[in-house]
């Protein structure tokens, strides 16, 4: 005759397992059992809970009840729709802003190939006019 | 009790009259109170999540369209768990949240239960109850709720079922993995060795 486990009493005590005929002959796992359902009474047992914060609660929860309601659903969509509107304008605005003109192809590759081709940077060039006479 | 049994029998009418429910709510509030408190293990956002249930319950039963209630405690119970899951989600992006101080509320929350007269046993179980509480933050949200109505409200399955619209094997499930990563805690509130 097999006894019952420990996690066979947990199973039990929450639920997840039934009483099966061990149980009804072993008057040990029986006995066990009430000790456990005993203990578990005791350490669930409900707290005390001050009157008076109970009543301080009371008339908070009255305050409330009376509070005009705020309608913050109500607000929530007013403000995503504010916030939508923002975003639509920026993104219109910036698409109606207009491009520095875009440089040609031909141009891109001359200023380049002169960059090649100089000696020193062209950074250097106005240094020059300081030397000149 | 009484209050609570002619509540099953009363309609919607008379639920959303503000003195019946004054008196509704004076009868549920420790109950709801200290289900919230087990379920965020926070003293005031417990406070703050019982204020919201009997004002959402409130703000349902004025509504026209409200149908008539079968189990109005079931039902608050449904409200004050669903707004306890809502409280628990938003908490994970509140990083910076550090667990409340336990002595701010000796005041207000006796633990230990007050009937047991061996002070040991009040140690004990203070102490395990503690630490038990403090292990629920290993569980998932669902597994926390399964958990907490299963092991402090003593609910059966297809009633936890109910209040959190999941089928009974998924409940089970859930108590199954919760059980299994509670199992330290739960051994030595059941089986320590040297215990009565």
């Amino acid at each position: 005759m097999r006894h019952w486990t420990e996690l066979d009493f947990q199973h039990w005590l929450y639920g997840l397992k039934d009483e099966d005929s061990h149980l009804a002959q072993c008057a040990e796992c029986r006995g066990e059992l009430e000790r456990l359902k005993g203990q578990r009474r005791r350490v669930v047992a409900e707290p005390e809970v001050s009157q008076d914060f109970l009543a301080a609660q009371r008339r908070s929860i009255y305050g409330r009840l009376e509070a005009p309601r705020h309608h913050w659903h109500t607000w929530r969509w007013v403000l995503s729709a504010a916030m939508l509107l923002i975003l639509a304008v920026g993104v219109t605005m910036q698409l109606r802003h207009k491009p520095a003109p875009a440089i040609s192809d031909e141009q891109l590759f001359s200023d380049l190939s002169a960059i090649e081709q100089s000696a020193e940077p062209r950074a250097i060039q106005p240094m020059h006019s300081l030397f000149e006479q | 009790m009484g209050v609570m049994a002619d509540w099953l029998e009363a309609d919607l009418e008379a639920l959303a009259d503000s003195r019946e429910f004054g008196r509704w709510m004076a009868a549920e509030q420790k109950r709801i109170f200290l289900l919230c408190r087990r379920m965020l293990q926070d003293f005031e956002d417990a406070d703050s999540a019982t204020q919201d249930t009997f004002l959402k319950a409130w703000q349902a039963l004025k509504r026209p369209e409200s149908k008539e209630l079968e189990d109005p405690a079931k039902w608050l119970t449904r409200i004050a768990v669903n707004t306890c899951l809502d409280r628990l989600r938003s908490r994970r992006w509140q990083f910076w949240r550090k667990r409340p101080n336990q002595e701010d509320e000796t005041t207000i929350l006796e633990m230990a239960p007050t009937s047991d007269p061996d002070a040991e046993d009040r140690l004990f179980a203070k102490q395990i109850v503690e630490r038990l509480e403090r292990a629920l933050d290993r569980l998932t949200i669902r597994q926390r709720a399964v958990f907490t109505l299963r092991h402090y409200e003593d609910r059966s399955l297809a009633e936890i079922g109910g209040i959190l619209d999941l089928e009974v094997g998924t409940v089970k499930a859930h108590l199954f993995r919760a059980v299994a990563k509670l199992r330290e805690e739960l051994h030595d509130l059941y089986f320590r060795e040297g215990r009565k």
